[in-house]
């Protein structure tokens, strides 16, 4: 099953390091990883096939590693309402602009180098079964998991 | 305050304010000028002859103590030589900070001498790594070094030091907290969730803990004892676990698992509800996973919230900090119920499980004439001191003390369990004495593992610290011998280490009281000899070679499937080597 992990670390570059070295130990099948800097860290987004059955655990292993400050991961919806897109192009093609006439509004949450991934405006989730562009080049996900709300941190003294 | 020093001093300032005051290394090229501030510091350094010693002796100290252990080795190979402890304590959750030197910044990727990728080769083997690219950023790496180590999960941490920012000048600022003390404990669980918990615990009939390595990390071994006794539900612990909960306690079942017990492998396979705390459903302990436990619901508490469903399919999670989900459980089943719940269908299950204790009870032959293995455990833990901290290699000898040692305090057990390295026992002992040098620390180890590490009987000798060795001397890597012996039809390869050392004489070639004793007859007199002083001492003891650790699960079997016995052929085969052996 494909999914798509967004992560965002901190500026040491070692943590985007150790991400890579996880996802070759766990066994995480990478289809598509896209990178960028920005101002505090480094964005990282793959689409990756996994059972559903391990997923969970990758994500709660990526969102305890030292230096990753927020772990989100999106299911692969061919099928159902998806409420993200993912653009898999080489960096020259007008897919993005494509997506972006037929879904006016959207919020983009990643962008790098052809890959884009991109949130859809409330209400428009039905149409993104009908997505312009290749199959293989278009995606539509669903969000399932994020750490953006961050658990509650207790400082302690240790005793 | 601002002031001005260079690296190798805000290092050292850093240590001390960290509270550190002891650490373990080796001194090499380029940390010279951390050893010459070193001259003239307050800090202690105990100088080990292999630098794996060093980490394993600051992962030994982490584990006697609850601090952190700090390590320290040269660039290049200094640094290689700390991974396999740093990879051990990294499996185990054991807090540790390892410095490494390093090449000048501006030769670092240009191969020079001694320069190895020391981030790069660390990073699955830590949970952090750092580059330090100034001298005045040290207070603040370190502070976050020490707390990274101890937040959480616990682990170790890298701290990379380049020559030039050791010898820099630098204004600085320091820290007035020191990281070990800020430790961050996460709690994800809710209310709702901690009720589910108490409801499952209260309507249980046949539960069992199972107890981890984080009861111990998060000193949560009252609030276990407290749960256990307020519930009546027996405790069983992993080899991590060991004395989280006293050997000795009438609810206690021992260790579960390949090693396990009989009736504690029942109580597994039998029980309706398992309550895992800090424990993480390894291997080990689990036999064939889709047989493991399966008459039972599941709690699990942990502070890592990637160890739940890992494994097991948990029914109830309770991500946090083992003693504070305890806690919270207590007041959460005391809410329920005013008096302790001690149904009759409890005390029937406690009932059962002694009835299977008495089926295959956990014993050795006491009676043959050979000297076996777990008599000398069983005799050292006869006479050591209650509170003595106790230190193993891997394989045979590691089980069989884990087996008939009596635990009775927490952080008194030091054992490489994840990782499984030889070699951890004595430089562990070693970290552990450096510690609480008025404790009696014995170190349990095979004549395999002792001559991975032996050169380090120097170090003991140099600074008169007081470990007792005890060698189950087999001539042969034991474990190895056995598996060989059971799964591979006796094709023996490789095992035997007839040809060794005479540790006694070596001992006293390094000024350490050896002794040799090969009858059993003079175990307790060597052992109470052994343990009357306060200096370094070590006995080989020529156990019975053909001694094998049982019960065992066999590899790929479930728990229900454990031998707990030798096979009939096999026990005559022994008695013939029994007499091969005189």
């Amino acid at each position: 099953m494909q999914w798509l992990i967004a992560l965002e670390t901190n500026s040491d570059p070692i943590t985007a390091c150790r991400l890579i070295n996880i996802f070759r130990r766990k066994g995480v099948g990478i289809l598509t990883l896209a990178m960028a800097a920005r101002p505090q860290g480094f964005s990282l987004i793959t689409v990756a096939e996994t059972p559903e059955t391990e997923v969970e655990h990758i994500y709660n292993f990526l969102r305890r590693v030292e230096g990753v400050q927020h772990v989100t991961y999106y299911r692969h919806e061919p099928q159902g309402d998806a409420s993200f897109v993912f653009i898999d192009s080489e960096p020259q093609s007008h897919t993005l602009a494509r997506v972006l006439q037929d879904f006016p509004g959207a919020k983009m949450v990643f962008g790098s180098d052809g890959k884009y991934l991109l949130e859809v405006p409330e209400g428009r989730q039905a149409r993104v079964r009908d997505l312009p562009g290749a199959p293989a080049e278009v995606l539509p996900f669903a969000r399932v998991k994020t750490s953006n709300s961050r658990p509650e941190v207790i400082t302690a003294q240790a005793s | 305050m601002r002031m001005k020093q260079t690296g190798s001093e805000i290092l050292l300032e850093s240590l001390h304010r960290e509270g550190v005051d002891v650490f373990f290394g080796l001194p090499g090229g380029v940390v010279l000028p951390l050893y010459d501030a070193l001259y003239s510091s307050g800090v202690r350094h105990l100088l080990v002859r292999h630098e794996q010693a060093a980490a394993f002796a600051a992962d030994g100290y982490a584990r006697a103590t609850g601090k952190v252990g700090v390590c320290l080795g040269t660039s290049g190979p200094g640094a290689t030589n700390l991974i396999t402890a740093l990879t051990s304590a990294m499996m185990d959750s054991i807090p540790v900070v390892a410095l490494t030197g390093q090449v000048p910044l501006h030769l670092i990727g240009k191969d020079a001498f001694q320069e190895c990728d020391t981030i790069g080769i660390s990073m699955p083997s830590t949970k952090r790594s750092f580059l330090v690219r100034s001298a005045a950023d040290i207070p603040e790496i370190m502070h976050q070094a020490f707390k990274t180590a101890v937040s959480g999960r616990p682990g170790p941490v890298l701290v990379d030091l380049p020559k030039n920012v050791l010898m820099e000048s630098g204004e600085t600022t320091y820290l007035n907290e020191r990281g070990m003390e800020k430790k961050e404990c996460i709690r994800e669980w809710t209310d709702a969730d901690l009720e589910r918990a108490a409801d499952l615990v209260l309507d249980s009939r046949r539960a069992v803990f199972y107890a981890g390595g984080g009861v111990i990390a998060s000193q949560a071994w009252d609030e276990l004892r407290e749960l256990a006794e307020l519930t009546k539900i027996p405790v069983t612990t992993t080899l991590m676990g060991l004395g989280g909960f006293p050997s000795d306690h009438r609810l206690s079942l021992g260790m579960l698992g390949m090693h396990g017990s009989y009736a504690t492998n029942q109580s597994i396979c039998n029980c309706d509800l398992l309550i895992a705390v800090g424990a993480r459903f390894d291997d080990r302990v689990t036999g064939r996973l889709k047989d493991f436990s399966t008459l039972s619901k599941k709690i699990h508490i942990d502070v890592d919230p990637s160890e739940i469903n890992k494994n097991v399919r948990i029914d109830v999670a309770l991500v946090g900090d083992a003693r504070q989900t305890l806690r919270a459980l207590i007041s959460a089943i005391q809410r329920q119920t005013d008096q302790a719940p001690a149904p009759a269908a409890r005390q029937q299950w406690l009932q059962r499980i002694e009835s299977w204790r008495g089926e295959h009870p956990l014993t050795y032959d006491k009676y043959g004439h050979a000297m076996k293995p777990q008599y000398v455990i069983e005799t050292l833990c006869r006479h050591a001191a209650e509170d003595a901290i106790v230190s193993v290699d891997v394989g045979q000898h590691q089980m069989w003390t884990a087996q008939f040692w009596k635990f009775r305090q927490p952080r008194t057990w030091l054992s490489s369990s994840g990782l499984g390295s030889m070699g951890y026992g004595f430089p562990a002992a070693m970290g552990a004495q450096l510690a609480f040098p008025d404790r009696q620390v014995i170190a349990f180890v095979g004549d395999g593992g002792f001559q991975m590490t032996l050169n380090d009987l120097a170090t003991v000798a140099q600074y008169r610290v007081p470990v007792k060795i005890a060698i189950i001397n087999n001539r042969a890597l034991g474990m190895v011998r056995q598996w060989q012996e059971i799964f591979f039809e006796k094709r023996y390869c490789d095992i035997d280490l007839s040809y060794a050392p005479n540790f006694a004489k070596l001992a006293d070639s390094y000024g350490i009281r050896g002794v040799r004793v090969d009858h059993r007859a003079d175990v307790e007199d060597a052992v109470r000899d052994l343990l009357s002083d306060r200096e370094p001492g070590l006995i080989d003891f020529w156990v019975d070679p053909a001694e094998n650790v049982y019960p065992i699960v066999p590899p790929g079997a479930s728990l229900a499937e454990m031998v707990v016995e030798p096979p009939r052929v096999l026990l005559e085969e022994e008695a013939l080597d029994d007499l091969w052996a005189v």
